[in-house]
């Protein structure tokens, strides 16, 4: 008996769901991570003849970054010309000197220890809770009606809302941090997963079935492959979201973090140090971000396959 | 021996898709099955393989009541349905699991080479054109060596010289290890050129109609009288099978039109 994957869902559909979720947590991503569209750089790379196209293979990011260096520069030269006293909106080399100042501290590296180890705690809860859940449901016709409305119904509370819940049940600590974290990040894992498997082709399905797969076999041979892009798509933007709500859970209350820095950079009228903390935060939200991507690129190098394709035709 | 006996498929919203529907099939036979649309071809197809179960009427193969896809059953869908994620060569190796590595990359080989295809084995599916993922499916589906091979309209989506082609290719392939092939097609020069009998099906509800044997000898020449003849004969049964006079048939059908939609 194969499993029984349905593809037409009228009612939830997960392209659309995938991409809802896109663009809710559009704004965290827009910093932390930026989806790049491998095939038509590729098919991009492909079409033009090799020396201009190394010579665009550099350029390109080159132009990308043109404009915040630009305006870092710009910004830099009016604060040295004395055109603004930058005290609200310090020059780049004023954010880098603080960044520096906290690193030989030892400051910088002890708030950087304590975001990520609540990130990691978070994120690493709330993916195992929503991929179990999401996969429950999307295999299981009867858990799904059973269990997914309610997931629903919680997700259209603002995660934040728990906030002072979370502090009554679990103290102002670690834990309700966490908590906060992994619920953030629970939800687009979990509908992620419970997309992707539904909408699973029945047809390759069907191919598994005429070569007799057991159960289990048909879960590692069709299923998990099947569903793995949806997949890491779903953890990236569960990443964004769990840095987004680290930084909510910092601001909260904490006495080390990265949003800590954030919040006595305010009170103490730092705003060199919040934009130190800010960068910061791009940096490593950015690089955990490429750390997946890295990660599960060799699984997923089938996909890639398009521009190649293109290119040949 | 392939036994269909008074097969019978009514869908849970009422349609009677398909009403005791009997023939025997030897092993080694190509028998061609078409019809209408709605008159159950695919359906019968799919109860064969064990996908769909009938509602009423067995399929016996060798004696063994078919209930669930068999390993002595391979199919081949309209669709290459190959897996994205693999590449043409672990496609072709998608049924051989339990071999041994070595065994399975031998096969695959193989496989690849009696298919023109050994160049594109690192490829990936996408990379195929509609002909090369067709072949790659059919290789798939026989090199578990099956002793049944089920095609469902398997070159309906190709144009007409590939469709040629991968016909003439199947043939070739059949020849090797000689299984039965049942194929569902809407194409009568198809159904021709492969088979040793054509089974006409009659629509709503589905059933057989006539049966048209086929005493060419292969290669058959598309464009010999007598081909021509077989083919006027099974397009005949076909316009009688939809209540047509032969007299009122469309002439460009009579005139041995390729496809019968």
């Amino acid at each position: 008996m194969g499993p029984r994957v349905r593809g037409d869902d009228s009612s939830i559909g997960a392209p659309s769901l995938s991409a809802n979720l896109q663009s809710t947590a559009g704004s965290v991503l827009a910093m932390a991570m930026t989806v790049e569209l491998p095939a038509l750089d590729q098919a991009d790379v492909t079409t033009r003849p090799a020396p201009t196209g190394r010579l665009r293979r550099l350029a390109r990011p080159a132009l990308g970054l043109l404009l915040p260096v630009g305006l870092a520069l710009a910004w830099e030269i009016m604060v040295r010309l004395g055109l603004s006293s930058g005290r609200l909106v310090p020059p780049p080399t004023k954010i880098f000197e603080t960044i520096m100042e906290l690193a030989k501290s030892g400051e910088l590296a002890r708030h950087i220890e304590a975001t990520l180890t609540r990130v990691a705690a978070g994120f690493g809860l709330g993916v195992v809770a929503g991929t179990l859940l999401g996969a429950i449901s999307g295999y299981w016709d009867l858990a799904r009606r059973l269990l997914d409305p309610t997931v629903q119904a919680l997700r259209a509370i603002p995660s934040l809302a728990w906030v002072p819940l979370f502090i009554l049940w679990l103290g102002i600590f670690e834990t309700s941090k966490i908590a906060l974290i992994a619920a953030g990040v629970f939800f687009p894992v979990y509908l992620g997963v419970m997309g992707a498997i539904l909408s699973v082709d029945r047809k390759i399905v069907e191919v598994g079935r005429t070569f007799r797969l057991s159960g289990p076999a048909m879960i590692r041979r069709i299923l998990l492959p099947a569903v793995l892009p949806a997949y890491v798509v779903a953890l990236r933007v569960g990443l964004g979201l769990g840095w987004m709500f680290v930084v909510a859970a910092e601001l909260m209350g904490a006495s080390e973090g990265l949003g800590y820095l954030l919040l006595d950079g305010q009170q103490l009228g730092k705003p060199a140090q919040i934009l130190a903390a800010i960068v910061i935060f791009a940096i490593i939200g950015k690089t955990t971000d490429w750390l997946i991507e890295i990660a599960t690129a060799p699984f997923l190098r089938w996909q890639d396959a398009f521009g190649r394709q293109s290119g040949a035709a | 021996m392939l036994v269909l006996d008074a097969i019978g498929k009514t869908y849970p919203n009422g349609v009677n898709a398909l009403e005791r529907f009997s023939v025997d099939i030897r092993l080694g036979e190509i028998v061609a099955i078409i019809g209408g649309s709605g008159c159950g071809k695919s359906t019968l197809l799919r109860a064969i393989a064990g996908l769909d179960r009938a509602t009423s009427g067995t399929v016996t193969l060798d004696g063994i009541r078919i209930s669930a896809p068999h390993a002595k059953i391979g199919i081949i869908f309209q669709e290459p349905r190959l897996l994205p994620w693999l590449s043409v060569a672990d496609n072709i190796g998608f049924g051989l699991s339990e071999l041994p590595a070595h065994l399975r990359r031998e096969k695959v080989a193989l496989a690849l080479a009696r298919v023109g295809l050994t160049d594109k084995a690192d490829a990936w599916p996408r990379e195929l054109s509609g002909g090369q993922a067709q072949r790659v499916a059919i290789a798939r589906a026989l090199v578990p060596q099956p002793e049944v091979l089920l095609l469902d309209e398997p070159f309906s989506a190709l144009d007409a010289f590939t469709r040629r082609d991968l016909q003439d290719h199947l043939l070739d392939l059949w020849a090797d290890t000689r299984p039965t092939l049942v194929l569902v097609t809407h194409d009568v020069d198809e159904a021709v050129v492969l088979a040793d009998r054509v089974l006409v099906m009659r629509p709503r509800p589905g059933r057989l109609f006539e049966e048209i044997k086929i005493n060419l000898a292969r290669p058959r020449d598309r464009n010999s009288p007598l081909f021509d003849n077989f083919k006027r004969r099974v397009l005949t049964a076909l316009d009688r099978s939809l209540d047509r006079s032969v007299a009122d048939a469309d002439p460009k059908s009579t005139a041995g039109e390729a496809m019968w939609w």
